[in-house]
Parts: C-alpha cells; structure tokens; sequence
C-alpha cells in the first residue's frame, strides 16, 4: 500500500517537473526517455528467471501480464491484434488516471499521465529485442488504450 | 438521525470544502462569510477549551450541542479539520469523520494530481465519492421531525 502510493505521487511529480518547469506544456519527449529507460532496465530484472520468449505475441503476452501487473498491480483488460504489427492494449481503470474526475477539463490534462508509461513499454520491448512506437488514447478517463506499432526493417 | 452540513478546512482556516444534505436554515450570510465565522468560533473554542481544561487536554476540543442540532469536529495532525453538523441523537460520528478522512478525502483529494495543496477542492469525482460515503452512512438514513 505504501509503496503504490510512493511511486503515484513520485510520478505526478515528475509529470510537473518534467512539463511546467521550463514552461514545455505540450512537450512529453523527457516524460517519454525517462519511462523508455525505466521500462529497459526495468525488463533485466523482471526476465531473469523467465525463458526466453517465443514469438513476438509471446513477447505481448508478457507485457500485459507480468509487467502490467508488477507496476499497476493489475492486469490489462484487453490486447488485440491485427496480426501486422500493430497491438492494442487497453486498460479500462489505468493506474494514473483513477483519482482524477471524468471531466472535458481533466480530459485535457490526461495524455500528462500516460506518456511516461508509452516509454515504459517501449523501453521494455526494445530490451527484447523488438523495435516500436506506442502511443496512447484517453477518451473517457480512467480507460487507457495504448497502441503499440512495431518497426519491422 | 440525520447530517446537515459539512465544512472542511486547512491549518491556514481557508475553506477546502463545503457540502449540505439537510439544512433548512440559511445564515444569512454569504459562504465565505459564514466559513470565516465557523473558522473562528471553532478557532476560539479550541483555545478555550486547552486553557480551561483542567488536566491535559488529549484531543481537546470534540464536539458541542444545542437543543436542536450538534457540531462534530475533528482535527488531523496535519491541521485538517472536518466540522459535520448533524441532529443531537447522532451516535458515533468521530468514527464517521475518521472514515471520512481516510477513505475520501486522502483517496480522491491527496492522490489527485490535479489537486494542489492548499487550494479548494473541486474535483467531482471528490463530490459524488463524499455524497455516497454520507448517504450510506446510518447517521444519514434515518430523518426524525
């Protein structure tokens, strides 16, 4: 319990740091590098008693299961695919946005409190070896939907 | 039994929060007015009541009441203090606040990014959590006339 609520306030806060201290409103590069980092080192330690993965949908798998559930202790609600590289996942109560009212107002303030996970889950997929892009949606606070492109060259 | 209204302020005395359910008497004054004199009734009984006393005062001042309606008060150590005004027979209404602080107030209002310390609160989700928590409270269902 304590813990959870250590890395909830540490995250709004770097989310401040990172957007309104050099008056960056809509610049979320920094909160990205910081998630990409975290989520790369962050993989080392989670995998290293977990056989190697067997395919990328494996890879998938694990991302929405183990992770999710290691950082929001919960799993996500949905993964979809098209088979061509591009995932969906879909968190319908995410983490960061549970306390904050549904609102026109706050919807605005939502895509704050998602990017640092898009580099979180970046980082972690680039450590096992698959390139991509993530980016994510907030149409009703708190569900989250992350879509995930995989960068084949 | 029946709640009527509730204050909630900070350790500077501004006004977080203000709530009614069954109030049936307005002031006359306006809020803000109204809040300042709460504050500082509540402020003057808090020192009364730690000169007064005539041993030391643990938790000090808790709650008084009139013939028609009681004034609960509690304070956090962080000064926080939630003033709810309910009718004489209400029973058990420190641990109703102590809910109320725990399970509310530091859920919706604390972990809120959007909140900052030290300014009024005016989240929704705040507003339909506290409305739920106090019409499910026993305090609040049953009405006397």
């Amino acid at each position: 319990m304590s813990e959870d609520i250590l890395f909830d306030f540490l995250h709004a806060e770097i989310v401040n740091y990172c957007l309104h201290d050099n008056n960056k409103e809509n610049d979320f590069s920094a909160l990205e590098y910081i998630g990409f980092n975290t989520g790369y080192r962050l993989i080392e330690r989670l995998t290293r008693d977990a056989p190697r993965f067997k395919d990328e949908l494996e890879t998938m798998k694990f991302i929405c299961t183990d992770f999710w559930t290691l950082i929001y202790k919960k799993q996500v609600d949905n993964l979809r695919t098209n088979n061509h590289g591009m995932y969906v996942v879909q968190d319908k109560a995410f983490r960061f946005l549970t306390r904050i009212s549904t609102g026109a107002k706050q919807l605005e303030h939502a895509p704050k409190f998602v990017f640092f996970t898009c580099g979180l889950v970046r980082g972690a997929l680039t450590n096992l070896g698959i390139n991509s892009t993530v980016t994510a949606e907030v149409q009703t606070i708190p569900a989250c939907k992350f879509h995930i492109e995989i960068n084949r060259n | 039994m029946t709640i009527y209204h509730l204050y909630i302020f900070d350790k500077l005395g501004t006004m977080m929060y203000y709530a009614e359910w069954n109030r049936t008497k307005k002031s006359g004054v306006s809020r803000e007015e109204e809040a300042k004199l709460t504050y500082g009734m509540l402020f003057s009984i808090k020192s009364f009541v730690s000169k007064i006393s005539p041993h030391d005062p643990r938790e000090g001042f808790l709650f008084y009441k009139t013939n028609r309606y009681a004034l609960h008060y509690m304070e956090t150590p962080s000064g926080l203090k939630f003033v709810l005004y309910t009718d004489t027979a209400a029973l058990n209404v420190k641990e109703l606040l102590q809910q109320l602080y725990s399970k509310i107030w530091v859920e919706y209002v604390v972990r809120d990014p959007l909140w900052s310390p030290g300014t009024p609160v005016t989240s929704e989700l705040f507003q339909t959590k506290l409305d739920e928590f106090i019409k499910q409270s026993a305090l609040y269902s049953i009405r006397n006339i």
